[in-house]
Order: structure tokens, then sequence, then C-alpha cells
């Protein structure tokens, strides 16, 4: 419940922004994978749905949907390890909202959410982590929904 | 590529802040090690974060925010579907 209200008010502030993009950047000290030099990141909401798009400030080309991890369909939400949480200075678990990476680009039937590497954010720091998880069961393409028409 | 010769317990440093220790060799062949680094420094096995790193880059760019524009404008986005 906690993670829907960020989610929300990280939607709301992008939204009253004038071009859609909140002010106020997320930090990712690792980057993202293939992207280590992106570091900042705004948030961008298109109006509806439950889909934003994460943008690197300085490297524009950078750039990802997420959704918010849906409990009722992929579990428990993944635990982050101490180093962790210390890179995006959470101070417990609770602190975090859990994102999933969507793919648009590589279905043509279906939007795909990577579980190998949800990304982690503390909407108080203002911070963000991708954390590619080990288990080899966990879907890399897992069918989130089916392309809009 | 640098190769070094080291025995288990004996430490290998990158710069200032990394550590790589050798812990363990197992059979002869899997060798355990630690790795000590700066929070901001992932470390991943590589044959993992290749497959992150090609499943970023097929997801992302400046396509995502067209997508996007172009999937709001249809009622479909957000409906969520599991098939599986």
């Amino acid at each position: 419940m906690i993670a829907a209200q960020a989610t929300r008010k990280i939607m709301n502030e992008a939204e009253a922004a004038p071009d859609g993009q909140s002010d106020d950047a997320f930090y990712f000290p690792q980057g993202m994978a293939g992207f280590s030099e992106a570091r900042d990141f705004g948030f961008i909401y298109q109006g509806h749905g439950d889909i934003v798009c994460i943008q690197s400030i300085d490297h524009p080309e950078a750039a990802f949907l997420m959704t918010q991890w849906d409990e009722q369909r992929l579990g428990k939400t993944p635990i982050l390890s101490a180093d962790q949480c210390n890179c995006i200075q959470a101070s417990s678990q609770e602190d975090i909202m859990w994102m999933v990476v969507l793919n648009p680009f590589i279905d043509p039937q279906w939007v795909t959410a990577n579980l190998k590497a949800p990304v982690a954010l503390n909407p108080k720091a203002r911070t963000g982590i991708q954390c590619i998880r080990q288990e080899a069961e966990l879907d890399l393409r897992y069918h989130w929904m089916r392309q809009p028409a | 590529m640098l190769v070094l010769r080291r025995k288990i317990g004996q430490v290998i440093c990158i710069n200032d802040d990394i550590r790589i220790i050798i812990q363990d060799v197992q059979n002869e062949h899997i060798v355990r090690i630690g790795i000590e680094a700066p929070p901001e420094i992932p470390v991943h096995r590589l044959e993992i974060y290749n497959l992150i790193q090609q499943e970023n880059k097929s997801a992302g760019g400046a396509e995502a925010l067209k997508w996007l524009k172009g999937a709001t404008n249809d009622s479909s986005t957000g409906d969520s579907e599991d098939h599986e």
C-alpha cells in the first residue's frame, strides 16, 4: 500500500509538471545495466494507465517503461541485500517501491516484464537500483499485458 | 589481459577501493572468490549481466516514450492480462 501511494505520488508530480516530467530526478548510483553512464532519471507520465517512462537526463537514449510490481501476480516483492539498501539509502525494505521494466518491442502480441532485473526505488531519497537476480526460474520476458490494439 | 597467480586467502586490488579475495578452490575447477567494492560498483556474473544488458537495450530507447504516447491513446493500456 505504501508502494502504491508512492507510485501515485511520483505520477502526480509528473502529471503536475507542464511537460509531464517530474522536477526531481531519481539518482541511480549504478545506472541501468547497459547504460551505466546514465545516473539521473526523470519520470515521465503520459496521463493514464499504470505505466511510467523513466528517461536519463544526460543520456536520453536510456529510457525505460516501468510499472509497479504486482504482488497478486508475481508474489512477494524481492528483498534487497544490505549493500543494495545502502546504495539507495534505504533504511528498511519498507522504504522500497518495486517496479518491473516493460518491453513492448520484443513480442508482437505481448508487452513483457523483466522479472530477472526489477528496479527498486527509494522515493524518500529519490534513488534507485536495478536489482539483478540470480534465480534461474525467473522470467526475462514474462507476459505482462497484451499489446494495445 | 593481466594474468596473476594467487593462493587461497591472497588478495588482488583494483584501484584503491576494490578487493578480490581468493577464498577456495573446489575440485580444481571451481574457484570461490570474494569481492569488496563500493556500493555504486555493480558486481555480477557476466553471463547474467550480459543477458540483462541486452534486454535493457531492446526495451529502452527513444522508442519507449513514443510507444507510451501511442499506447495511452488506446484504452487497453493498463489492463493486465496474465496468460500463464
